[in-house]
């Protein structure tokens, strides 16, 4: 198992010694094997599929630019998906902040109370919806480990390698992440859950 | 109560699947027994679940991708650019070090002290007392050379006691025995006439009423190179001894200390 995983890392960086070298093919097949986890951490984070499809593109074109700073050896995946992660921190303060800034004026008890004056009406959408809010009020840092956790099952290890920062900062960061979605959706939990 | 603040802070973990097999055992015998905890890993699955139930949006959104193609698209939007988008690793020069974030607050003194400066600057030449007349000639206000030659006697007179004590320091300094030795030297009679002769010179500048008592100290002083100068050879050991002990009674050197720092401090 070790040695699979040894020889398929080896692999991976021929492939991106090849890029360095300009190699379109290496490119594309590399782009093949990341595509998916790449966008699953984009779409995480933005909830839209077309912002994820431009983070997936601005990734890979990171990635042709600076592949020349891949160190042999380290784990292309992670790798990667610390250049997704900045993009999408960059790309949301250039795009979304300022409509995130005027919807946190905007209650969550809006959206209950839109909810129930439509007819059709369906609790865990609302709770779907509440939960989308109470994730981009997070900080930066609590919903990127959220997303990497939840929807991209990293281990705490591999989160901490990606973002640089202690493994314990990980888990405590996670912790918050989790218990300040708690608190914020524990009043609408009892209405609609 | 300590066992559900551990338990509480290993929640998240253990929802995660993340706790090791002893800590996940000590959580669960911990929710068989406390209500709280219990309920409030309810909530916190609450928060998992809805956050799965996303995942479902996401399947879909993943489907309905063209991915086949995808990298095709991005390879072509890649290497369709000029060659100059590939960027090659900057050269660690001397910009990259001088622009470090730790260097922020000595740029900031520097800069402060470039607009004080300018400020002083500009304060200083503002009320210059040089004006110029509506003729194009240069007016110099009333009292600016009253000013000017009481600054030039202040500095003069500084000078001369300086050089005056370090005189009286080497004489005072020096066994009585050599004492005679020492005013017959070239040195001191050379450094003597040369004070003797300077104090002529600011004698007319130290009649000015700001400088009295910078003047008594003068004369005492001139008053006693003179003495020396003239009568050293004939004088005992004795008597000078007696001069030197004259000279330490009445403090003429702390005087002339004073004195000299008085009239740094009063700067025109």
């Amino acid at each position: 198992m070790h040695t699979q995983k040894k020889n398929q890392q080896g692999e991976i960086s021929s492939l991106v010694e090849r890029v360095k070298s300009g190699d379109r093919e290496s490119f594309m097949t590399l782009t093949r094997l990341y595509q998916r986890k790449v966008f699953q951490l984009a779409y995480s984070y933005f909830r839209n599929k077309e912002d994820a499809l431009d983070i997936v593109q601005e990734t890979f074109l990171r990635f042709y630019q600076k592949a020349h700073m891949f160190q042999k050896g380290k784990n292309f995946q992670n790798w990667l998906l610390q250049l997704a992660k900045n993009i999408c921190i960059d790309y949301y303060r250039k795009h979304h902040k300022r409509d995130n800034e005027l919807r946190r004026e905007e209650n969550i008890e809006e959206v209950n109370q839109t909810s129930h004056e439509s007819s059709h009406h369906d609790p865990s959408s609302d709770l779907k919806e509440i939960f989308s809010r109470c994730l981009v009020k997070l900080s930066d840092k609590q919903r990127m480990i959220f997303v990497m956790k939840h929807y991209n099952h990293l281990h705490y290890s591999e989160i901490a390698q990606i973002l640089n920062i202690a493994l314990g900062t990980v888990k405590s960061l996670h912790f918050k992440a989790v218990r300040n979605l708690r608190t914020r959706m524990s009043p609408y939990m009892g209405r609609m859950g | 109560m300590k066992d559900c603040k551990k338990t509480n802070r290993n929640l998240v973990a253990f929802l995660y699947g993340e706790l090791n097999e002893f800590d996940k055992k000590q959580v669960e015998a911990h929710l068989k027994t406390c209500q709280k905890c219990k309920a409030e890993l309810l909530e916190l699955k609450v928060v998992y679940e809805t956050a799965d139930s996303l995942n479902a949006d996401m399947e879909k959104a993943i489907e309905s991708v063209d991915w086949e193609n995808f990298p095709t698209r991005i390879a072509d939007g890649v290497f369709d650019q000029k060659p100059t988008r590939v960027r090659r690793p900057r050269r660690a020069g001397l910009r990259p070090f001088l622009l470090q974030p730790r260097f922020r607050l000595a740029y900031a003194g520097l800069l402060l002290g470039i607009i004080v400066g300018a400020v002083v600057t500009f304060l200083i030449f503002r009320s210059s007392p040089l004006q110029v007349g509506e003729d194009g000639r240069i007016v110099v206000p009333h009292g600016f050379y009253d000013k000017m030659e009481l600054e030039m006697a202040r500095r003069e007179t500084i000078d001369y006691l300086d050089s005056s004590e370090y005189l009286l320091l080497d004489f005072v300094q020096s066994s009585p025995e050599k004492s005679v030795e020492f005013w017959q030297s070239d040195y001191a009679s050379r450094r003597a006439i040369e004070l003797l002769s300077k104090k002529k010179y600011i004698d007319q500048q130290l009649d000015n009423i700001k400088l009295v008592k910078a003047k008594a100290i003068c004369d005492q002083i001139e008053l006693l190179f003179f003495e020396l100068m003239q009568i050293s050879d004939e004088l005992s050991v004795e008597e000078l001894k007696k001069i030197q002990r004259l000279i330490q009674e009445r403090q003429l050197l702390l005087k002339i200390k004073l004195v000299r720092k008085e009239l740094q401090k009063s700067e025109v």
